[in-house]
């Protein structure tokens, strides 16, 4: 079947297309270059005066495991009092900052979103995260393998194992788990925090295996880059939420010593200690690195004002913020020599001045990082605030007018303590495209998503124009996955299943015998049984790899 | 006879996947490598059933499958007050029930959801400081197991979680039983240990953390060697804590927990997890938002853990689904109630069902995904026999087919 989308003004930055006004044709959910005239499309769609992207990708998002269903359980007033009945297709659930698993599928695809990445999948809990996700409909998912706090690879440090052995294990994990890319968080730290450590400098050597956190995020980005895994390390950094602790995020940069690394939620890891308040912004000086260095990439974690509930492997960070809860209860676990996960409710107020400041450093990070391809937008879903804030943030980036006026409305010490109103830039379309939909394909190594060619996958998502684009991104016209409509203008008119996207690097099997060992005498499980068969993905249906190029990233 | 291997056993929750089973030609399984009651009765009950596919039941008459699918439609589609219950089903069959209920409009629970809303209802209320089996293996060098013993729930809990000595600490490992005391068997796997017994319960010895001059001599001692543990893990069984408010002593060992944080690292163990317990509930929370206990009546999910305990709503309930995949036996339910039963052959029920249809046992006719006590670790357990058993799933999705779509309610 041959579908024609007629005359939309397109988007495409991949393909360089700028509001180019042109003709798309779709075959079997993939986009075909212009058949000819003798082609008779089977259904022609007129898009004349529509605005028309690539499915939104979200790489990095909370949407499944168990600090997601913890994060559930302690939101039980959340979800009493935002329950939501099924919705033709939609199957019940509720919550907003920690929706079920059908409620993220609508509502991520009635934005024109058609994938979102869990970026802290636990290997242990990679199994139940893999269920989860496959109840997600709509949208395309995949999850990073959560590395650097597990005390086999700390061991193996120790224990001065070479960049090979190490590429090695991270290769099996990587597989065994079915991930799509690797994260840190809070390298050694998670670890230490096991041994009733608080806090871990980047070069100090951490309890019991005696390795710093550098090595280890040294070793994980020589790793991945060994194994030709498309999307750098995703780094979680150090002493997240702490004034100062720009400087950790600086040391991180250097520590990469020039390999790529994504720092995740950096706006969590901007800050300074200047001003009588000894909390400042200094996203002006990450943003200069991160400007000059074109290894770096980042996503802002943006904070958006309301309710909400933070979760996270990182329980080092997470134990000394439960004194910020609200409402005034928490969760924090060890997890299975693995990592760890620190679930926090909390409410970022707009009268307040560390949370108003958080909001402004956020944003002057999109406004002065220069190129749309290394940022991206996210709200480190929910840690800075429910996913569904996403269209009213992409107002805020597009729209000076309305940024001021926000910014009025803040705690009245805040507009002296950031540079965000003498900041005159407006996001363009175009921008906001590369931003939401080319760069986190690529960086993710998704060669046919976010973008609309010849052999892309035909996840096509068509907006009105509309000047508050906060209403032009909450409702789009039309949403395609794989080629069928999903969505007409806000109500979801049918079903579809996602994907798993995953990549399989080549390494040593020869690590393996060193992993069964480990299993064997200290997990209580076996290799065999922890490794995730293909067939437990969407029984079997659904996952879709992605190639690893060793040497070239 | 055939000999199965490094089998993962689903029944109690500590995700043992250690077994060997041997397969009797043409009959049933006897484990080999474990006296661990659990594993070998449930395992044996294929044994004692017939290896014949038995035929469903209709009103204790054989009946098709289809026959009894059309049956038990026809009750549940009349139903106003419907009960998808007992819920003991690996994750795809607990997925299928769940769709099944909110096309119902039903009130959803597990059979053992007792014990764990003991923990829930504090964990809901304060949050917690939790670990997982691994952690216990190889980090912890003090547990404290609060109440009664585990083991009666969770038979090779010390064997395989607190015997091995701690990889990633330099300590022996010591055990103390407060407000409890061991089984003979624990007493006998523990010889040789440091073992105490420490009457009192968790309160007292979190006032003695605070205060240890003015606590007995016994608790400040035990106070005095919380604080001096690197890493203290106090693990309980709430299933199995008598009294009509016992989620106050769950909470009083979360407030310990806690309290011991403030000196040195310590957490929490709830041990639970019969017939697929956590699974149920993981899969409930993340299609509903809310745990077990659920009705889904009013169209979208009301969560009420005194109102839709099972055994609660049973008494108003018109119409019983009732899965019990892994054999554990029915209960008994208020008369007049239809009661449809999912369970497999030989499963013991307190009286006839208007419906029977047997279906496998997760982890013995197919495979099957079980979530660990822990709630962290699935696993996959697999497929040992071919008794031509459907299952729970697939005989739930059947049901749901056959249901006329206006009588969705949600």
């Amino acid at each position: 079947m041959l579908t024609k989308l007629s005359g939309g003004r397109v988007y495409d930055p991949a393909n360089g297309r700028d509001g180019v006004v042109m003709d798309l044709y779709v075959r079997d959910g993939r986009i075909v270059g212009d058949p000819g005239r003798g082609a008779a499309p089977d259904e022609t769609v007129d898009l004349a005066g529509k605005m028309v992207m690539a499915g939104a990708i979200d790489i990095h998002s909370h949407i499944a495991g168990g600090k997601v269903n913890i994060a559930r359980l302690l939101m039980a007033e959340e979800h009493r009092a935002t329950a939501v009945a099924a919705d033709g297709l939609c199957r019940c659930g509720g919550g907003v900052a920690s929706p079920s698993a059908h409620v993220t599928g609508c509502r991520y695809a009635r934005m024109g979103y058609t994938a979102a990445f869990e970026p802290a999948m636990l290997p242990s809990n990679a199994r139940h995260a893999h269920l989860e996700m496959a109840d997600i409909p709509l949208i395309d998912t995949g999850a990073y393998v959560v590395l650097g706090n597990d005390d086999l690879l700390l061991e193996m440090l120790a224990s001065g194992a070479g960049e090979e052995e190490i590429a090695d294990y991270v290769g099996w994990a990587v597989n065994a788990t079915r991930s799509l890319a690797v994260k840190a968080v809070n390298p050694g730290g998670i670890n230490a925090f096991k041994y009733n450590q608080r806090r871990l400098e980047v070069d100090e050597p951490g309890p019991f295996h005696a390795v710093t956190p550098r090595r280890v995020l040294t070793a994980l980005a020589a790793a991945v880059r060994r194994l030709g895994i498309p999307h750098p390390l995703h780094l979680h950094g150090f002493n997240l939420g702490v004034p100062g602790n720009v400087e950790s995020t600086l040391d991180s940069i250097g520590a990469a010593d020039g390999l790529r690394l994504h720092l995740a939620h950096v706006q969590f890891h901007s800050y300074g200690l200047e001003g009588d308040r000894r909390f400042s912004s200094a996203a002006a000086r990450l943003a200069e690195v991160v400007n000059a260095r074109p290894n770096i990439s980042v996503d802002v974690g943006q904070v958006m004002f309301g309710q909400t509930v933070t979760a996270s492997a990182d329980t080092m960070a997470q134990m000394s913020n439960t004194r910020l809860a609200h409402p005034k209860k928490w969760a924090v676990m060890d997890i299975e020599c693995d990592a760890g996960c620190g679930v926090v409710p909390f409410r970022y107020r707009d009268k307040a001045f560390v949370n108003a400041l958080q909001w402004a450093i956020g944003l002057e990070l999109f406004l002065l990082i220069g190129d749309p391809w290394r940022v991206f937008l996210t709200t480190d879903h929910p840690n800075g605030g429910p996913f569904t804030s996403y269209p009213e943030l992409i107002r805020l980036l597009m729209d000076r007018d309305y940024r001021l006026a926000k910014l009025a409305e803040l705690h009245p010490e805040v507009p002296k303590h950031t540079i965000l109103g003498s900041l005159r830039r407006e996001y363009s379309l175009g921008e906001i495209a590369t931003m939401t939909r080319a760069a986190p394909a690529r960086i993710l190594g998704l060669a046919d998503r976010g973008h609309l060619g010849p052999g892309a996958a035909a996840d096509i998502v068509v907006y009105t124009d509309d000047a508050d684009r906060r209403r032009m991104f909450e409702t789009p016209d039309l949403v395609f996955k794989d080629g069928r409509l999903i969505v007409r203008r806000g109500e979801v008119v049918a079903m579809a299943e996602g994907r798993t996207h995953v990549v399989e690097p080549a390494y040593d099997p020869a690590i393996e015998r060193r992993v069964a060992r480990h299993f064997e005498e200290r997990m209580g499980l076996k290799a065999v049984h922890f490794r995730i068969g293909e067939d437990e993905i969407r029984g079997g249906n659904g996952l879709v790899r992605h190639l690893c190029r060793p040497g070239v990233f | 006879m055939a000999t199965h291997r490094d089998v993962v056993c689903p029944f109690c929750g500590l995700g043992c996947d250690d077994l060997a089973i041997d397969e009797a030609p043409g009959g049933g399984l006897t484990v080999t490598s474990t006296d661990c009651p659990i594993a070998r009765d449930a395992f044996g009950r294929t044994v004692s059933s017939s290896m014949a596919a038995e035929p469903p039941r209709v009103a204790g008459v054989a009946a098709t499958p289809e026959e009894a699918v059309r049956a038990a439609v026809r009750a549940l589609a009349d139903s106003r007050a419907p009960l998808v219950a007992g819920l003991a089903a690996d994750v795809n069959g607990i997925r299928a029930a769940l769709a099944l209920a909110e096309r119902l409009g039903a009130v959803v629970d597990h059979v053992h959801s007792e014990g764990l809303y003991r923990n829930l209802s504090v964990m809901q209320r304060t949050g917690w400081i939790t670990t997982t089996l691994a952690e216990l293996r190889n980090r912890c060098d003090l547990l404290v197991v609060v109440g009664p013993d585990p083991a009666a729930f969770h038979p090779r809990l010390y064997e395989r979680w607190v015997l091995p000595a701690p990889a990633f600490q330099p300590a022996v490992r010591e055990v103390v039983f407060l407000g409890g005391e061991p089984m003979a068997e624990t007493r006998t796997l523990l010889a040789g240990w440091p073992v105490t017994v420490v009457p009192g319960d968790a309160a007292s010895l979190a006032s003695a953390l605070e205060d240890p001059a003015g606590a007995e001599s016994e608790m400040g001692a035990l106070a005095e060697r919380v604080r001096g543990a690197r890493y203290a893990v106090v693990a309980w069984a709430a299933a199995g804590f008598t009294g009509s408010h016992a989620d106050l002593a769950v909470e009083r060992i979360v407030h310990l927990v806690t309290a011991v944080n403030r000196h040195t690292r310590c957490a929490g163990l709830p041990l639970t997890g019969h017939d697929n317990l956590v699974g149920a509930n993981q899969v409930c929370t993340w299609q509903f938002g809310v745990p077990l206990r659920v009705s889904l009546a009013g169209g979208e999910p009301l969560h009420d853990p005194h109102r839709f305990a099972w055994a609660r709503f049973a008494e108003t309930a018109d119409v019983i689904l009732w899965v019990s995949a892994f054999g554990t036996a029915v209960p008994a339910f208020p008369p007049g109630c239809g009661v449809i039963v999912l369970a497999p052959p030989g499963t013991a029920v307190a009286a006839e069902p208007a419906v029977w249809l047997p279906v496998g046992t997760p982890g013995i006719d197919h495979a099957a995904h079980i979530f660990r006590t822990d709630t962290v670790v699935a696993l996959r357990a697999g497929r040992l026999i071919d008794r031509g058993l459907p299952t729970a799933a697939s005989v739930l999705r059947s049901i749901a087919a056959a249901l006329q779509p206006e009588t969705a309610a949600c």
